[in-house]
Parts: C-alpha cells; sequence; structure tokens
C-alpha cells in the first residue's frame, strides 16, 4: 500500500493531526505511543521525528488493527503545544470497499446462472411433450392434538406448487446478492469516517498517558465500539 | 497449569478454561438486567415457537423466516453492545466487516455451489433408488414432535460431522481455520473455510417427510439456541436450559486455546448429544484460538486445507520413500 495515488489513495488512507496540551519532543511522544507498537507481528523505526510502521495481520483487539501501515511525524508548536501527525493507510478499508463489486460479480453469476437454466428447460420441454400431470398428492392431515390446539392446516400442496410456478424467478436469486454489495458499501463508509475517528482518539489517549502507564490500559481504548452495521 | 480434572481428562492444562457452573460470571447490574439477560433466552424460543405455530398459511414462509433471523441477529448486536460477555471480545469495525464477508458467501456463492452438490442432491438421488412412502408417517406426528425430530436428526448428523473433523486429519483441515477465531460474535459461526461450511451443512433431515411448518418450527429452535453459541453476552443461562442446549458457555470451551478442552462441546444445538456421547464439559473461557490467539486473515483462511493438506502429503510421502528433508524454511530477516 506504499502507492501514491492522490485523490484516488483517500480510499484507504487517512491524514489528520492530534494536538497534545503540552510541549514533547519526538522521543517523548513516541515513548508514550510505544506500547502500540508493542504489539505481535509489528515491525516499526524512528528516524527523527518520524516514525513509521507496519503489522501484519494484527490481532483482533489490536488498537491500529485497521490501519497497519503508516508514519507518524511529532511537530513542536510555538504555543507550547505539541502537534502528532499521522499518515496511515488501510488494507481492511480497501478491501471493504471493493467487496461490493465481489458480491455485483456473484449476483452476475446468478443471473447468467438463471438464463442458461430457463433456455435449457424450454428447450427440453419443445423438444419432448411435457409429462403428465404430477401424481395428485394427498393433503396432509394436522394430528388431532394439533387441531386441538388450533394450529393453521396445512396447505394443498397443488395450488402451492401453481403458486410457486407463478412466482418462479429462477433457479438463484441474486437479491441476497445485491443487499450484500450495498451493505459493504455502507460499511465502507461508516468505517472510513469512524476508524480515523478512533484512531484519533487512540493517539489522544495514549499521548495524554501518564507515564508509566501503559497506553492500552487508558481506560478511553476500552470503551464499547459501535459495529459498522 | 495444572487443569482440572474431567472424567478422563485434564481440561485447562495449556490455557485458561473455567470448569464447573458454580465458577462461571453472572449478570452484573440491576434487577431488570438480571431478570432481562436471565430470560431473554428461554421467552425468545418460546415466542417464536408460538409464533411458527399459529402463523397462518402465508406468513409461514421460509422467506418471513431468513427476515426474522435477520432481524434477531441485528438485536443480537445489540446485546453484544450492552452486555458484552468479555471487553476483550468487543466486536470493532474491522471484525464486523471481516464476519460480514464470511456471512455473504454463504448467502451467495455456497448457495449455489450447494445447490449442484449439496444434501438435497445427494438425497434426491438416492430417494430416486428407493419407496419414499415409508418415510411419510412422520407428517402425521404431532408438529412440535416433527420440529424436535429434525432439529435432533440435524444436530445429532452436525454433531458427528464436528467430531469427525476434530479426530480426521483430511477433516480437521477444512475446519482448522475456524479455530483461528480469538473472540466470539454472533457472526463467527460462518467465518471458516467454505469446504468446512459445505461439509458441516450436509444433513440427512431430507431423507424425511415432513410438512412445512415442522421445518420452520425447527429452524426457530435452531435460530434461537444455536445462535447463541457464538455471542459476546453475558446470560444467566437457566439451568435446565444449559443442560439440554448449547450455549456460549459451552463453546467457549470448545474454542480455548487449551487442546485438551477444544475436544469437547462438539453439538451445535443439543448438548445432550455430547452428554450422551461423553464429550461434553460444562464450563466457560475468554483466551481463544490458536498458536497463542493468532488471528488468521481472509486469504490465509481460504488457502488452509490446501496448503497445509499439500504440505502434510508431501512430508509424508518423503518419509514414506525415505528422501531427505529439505531445509528447514527460514523466516527472512526483519528489515
Amino acid at each position: 500500500m506504499a502507492l501514491n495515488l492522490p485523490y484516488i489513495d483517500r480510499i484507504w488512507r487517512a491524514e489528520g493531526s492530534v494536538t497534545v496540551a503540552e510541549r514533547l519532543t519526538a522521543d517523548e511522544a513516541f515513548t508514550r505511543l510505544d506500547p502500540l507498537f508493542q504489539t505481535p507481528g509489528t515491525e516499526y523505526a524512528v528516524e527523527g521525528d518520524t516514525l513509521a510502521y507496519t503489522k501484519r495481520n494484527p490481532a483482533a483487539q489490536d488498537k491500529l488493527a485497521t490501519f497497519t501501515r503508516g508514519t507518524l511525524r511529532v511537530a513542536e508548536q510555538q504555543d507550547g503545544t505539541s502537534r502528532v501527525f499521522f499518515n496511515v493507510s488501510s488494507t481492511a478499508l480497501l478491501l471493504c470497499f471493493l467487496a461490493p463489486l465481489l458480491f455485483l460479480s456473484f449476483a452476475q453469476i446468478m443471473v447468467t446462472v438463471n438464463a442458461w437454466d430457463k433456455a435449457a428447460t424450454e428447450a427440453a420441454e419443445t423438444g419432448e411433450k411435457k409429462k403428465d400431470e404430477d401424481k395428485a398428492k394427498p393433503v396432509p392431515q394436522l394430528h388431532p392434538l394439533d387441531q386441538m390446539l388450533g394450529a393453521p392446516a396445512p396447505e394443498d400442496p397443488a395450488k402451492k406448487k401453481k403458486d410457486k410456478e407463478k412466482k418462479d424467478k429462477g433457479k438463484f436469486d441474486p437479491t441476497p446478492a445485491y443487499v450484500l454489495a450495498g451493505l459493504f458499501f455502507l460499511i465502507y463508509c461508516v468505517g472510513r469516517v469512524l476508524e480515523p475517528w478512533l484512531l484519533k482518539r487512540t493517539l489522544r489517549a495514549a499521548l495524554s498517558a501518564q507515564h508509566g502507564e501503559s497506553a492500552a490500559a487508558a481506560g478511553a481504548f476500552a470503551a464499547p465500539q459501535p459495529d459498522a452495521g | 497449569m495444572s487443569g482440572v480434572q474431567v472424567g478422563k481428562r485434564i481440561i485447562g492444562a495449556d490455557a485458561p478454561v473455567t470448569v464447573g457452573w458454580e465458577n462461571i460470571g453472572r449478570v452484573e447490574g440491576g434487577p431488570f438486567k438480571q431478570f432481562f439477560f436471565t430470560w431473554f433466552q428461554p421467552a425468545v424460543l418460546f415466542g417464536l415457537i408460538a409464533f411458527w405455530y399459529y402463523a397462518p398459511n402465508e406468513w409461514a414462509l421460509a422467506s418471513i423466516g431468513i427476515a426474522l433471523g435477520l432481524g434477531f441477529k441485528v438485536l443480537l448486536l445489540g446485546l453484544e453492545w450492552v452486555n458484552p460477555r468479555y471487553r476483550s471480545w468487543q466486536l470493532t469495525w474491522k471484525e464486523f466487516a471481516t464476519d460480514l464477508f464470511y456471512v455473504g458467501l454463504g448467502y451467495t456463492i455456497l448457495r449455489m455451489v450447494d445447490s449442484y452438490i449439496g444434501d438435497g442432491v445427494m438425497i434426491e438421488a438416492v430417494q430416486n433408488a428407493f419407496d419414499w412412502d415409508k418415510f411419510s408417517w412422520f407428517t402425521g406426528l404431532p408438529l412440535l414432535v416433527q420440529a424436535l425430530l429434525i432439529s435432533m436428526i440435524f444436530d445429532f448428523g452436525q454433531y458427528w460431522m464436528h467430531r469427525g473433523m476434530h479426530n480426521w486429519y483430511p477433516l480437521w483441515l477444512t475446519h482448522a481455520p475456524h479455530h483461528y477465531i480469538t473472540q466470539l460474535n454472533i457472526n463467527k459461526g460462518a467465518v471458516g473455510n467454505p469446504v468446512e461450511l459445505f461439509l458441516i451443512g450436509l444433513g440427512v433431515g431430507g431423507f424425511f417427510d415432513f410438512l412445512p411448518r415442522a421445518f420452520l418450527l425447527a429452524g426457530a429452535i435452531g435460530m434461537s439456541v444455536a445462535t447463541y453459541q457464538h455471542i459476546n453476552v453475558r446470560f444467566n443461562t437457566p439451568r435446565w436450559w444449559r443442560y439440554i442446549f448449547n450455549t456460549v458457555e459451552h463453546h467457549s470451551v470448545h474454542h480455548s486455546q487449551d487442546y485438551e478442552a477444544t475436544r469437547s462441546n462438539y453439538s451445535g444445538t443439543w448438548i445432550i448429544w455430547d452428554r450422551i456421547f461423553g464429550t461434553c464439559v460444562d464450563g466457560e473461557a475468554e483466551l481463544l484460538g490458536m498458536e497463542g490467539g493468532r488471528r488468521m486473515d481472509i486469504r490465509e483462511t481460504m488457502v488452509y486445507p490446501f496448503a497445509e493438506g499439500y504440505k502434510s502429503a508431501r512430508a509424508a510421502l518423503r518419509k514414506r520413500l525415505q528422501l531427505p528433508d529439505t531445509a528447514a524454511h527460514q523466516p527472512e530477516p526483519a528489515e
């Protein structure tokens, strides 16, 4: 994800900054942020005022699980505060953005198979005369106990079959695939707004944590996160 | 870690597992919260049974069942947020999106594959060779008896398929990715390799003729019991419920990082199958997964059975042919 594609990369990249109400050197800031990088699969390097990190398949509860690669830069401000600038990217956001395409392709496969299926059925019907009507099945009866308790009687299967034939749209219904495509688009939109906001909250909490207190133990991290759906 | 002896086995020697109902956590909060999270599960079960028992025929449709199921899951997601069992299992945006991807596969491409090679097709092929009228007497049984039979027959098959997956290496390869989940949430049941999801869905229920309403009732039982096996909600589950039904407590033991504990609680809905066959362990666990809780990503989940199967077959062949092992794989040095 080291691509540099202006505008397009906003799909998976987040940029911004967090202000800390005290003057921090880069070393002090990175010391406070250190617990975020002491997790399995994380590699990071500090060069001057910039920290670059990558996370390979981080744990579900890793605070930087969504943004698996990025840089953090510390700048001391004139007014006695500090700012930490972040520029991070997320494979998860990109895949979520692309997921609707996958489900739309599934829908397209279903539509195509339905068309083939219909053509094959019609060809078979014209080739040979329609078979005799299905043997009339007896209408199933409810057990007397259920009749006594008032459960509705089963429908005549012959009538049900006729109704079904009327409604028959094809072998596969592509509706769930369309719904899922829409759902993933919605989840992407939520994630694109929510995740950078949570990242800022995480960084702010870590940077304002008292010395010796683990960033991971900061109360704000444990707050419930809304699900995207 | 010393572990606890359960029957002939030591549970919790590798990783922490709480054994015994008297030791598991309880709902914390006021009387309303206690009441709600004690009676929610039975109320939903009996409510749904009553609904499907009396619903008019024009409502008794599979599509309404699916819509109810989806609405129920949204409600459960809300409960996970309000009253989580463990904060370390809290749903995140990324986990939710990942879980939904697997759920989506189940509703789309897997359903297509299933229609060509699933149990329905296999059963129809077998049925053509027999006279099936002899099974139609099931439709004359009381509806709830039919529903219980459908549910228990399906779960019996699932129990043995699942137990087989934990005891026969080729089947285990398909099931292993599911055991790399590190937390339980309601959609985690769909997380796994598609081959496994296909295998676990195979059932023999199609051999029997039941009334459609009985299938809907059985679906309601499955939905309002089995859904809870992957849920991050703390319930005060009634004693009778946890004696006959599978619970998240049982299933968290099954998913724990303790090897011996994973070889228990195989059923999906009816834990009594485990009690009957001696594989039930009552308790709960928080630390879940394999390899110390390594999270498996989607790509690895998709290829794992084939990649691991190839590696194992190659190693076995080399051993049999007594060829020298290739040099052990060296991980690349850190950048």
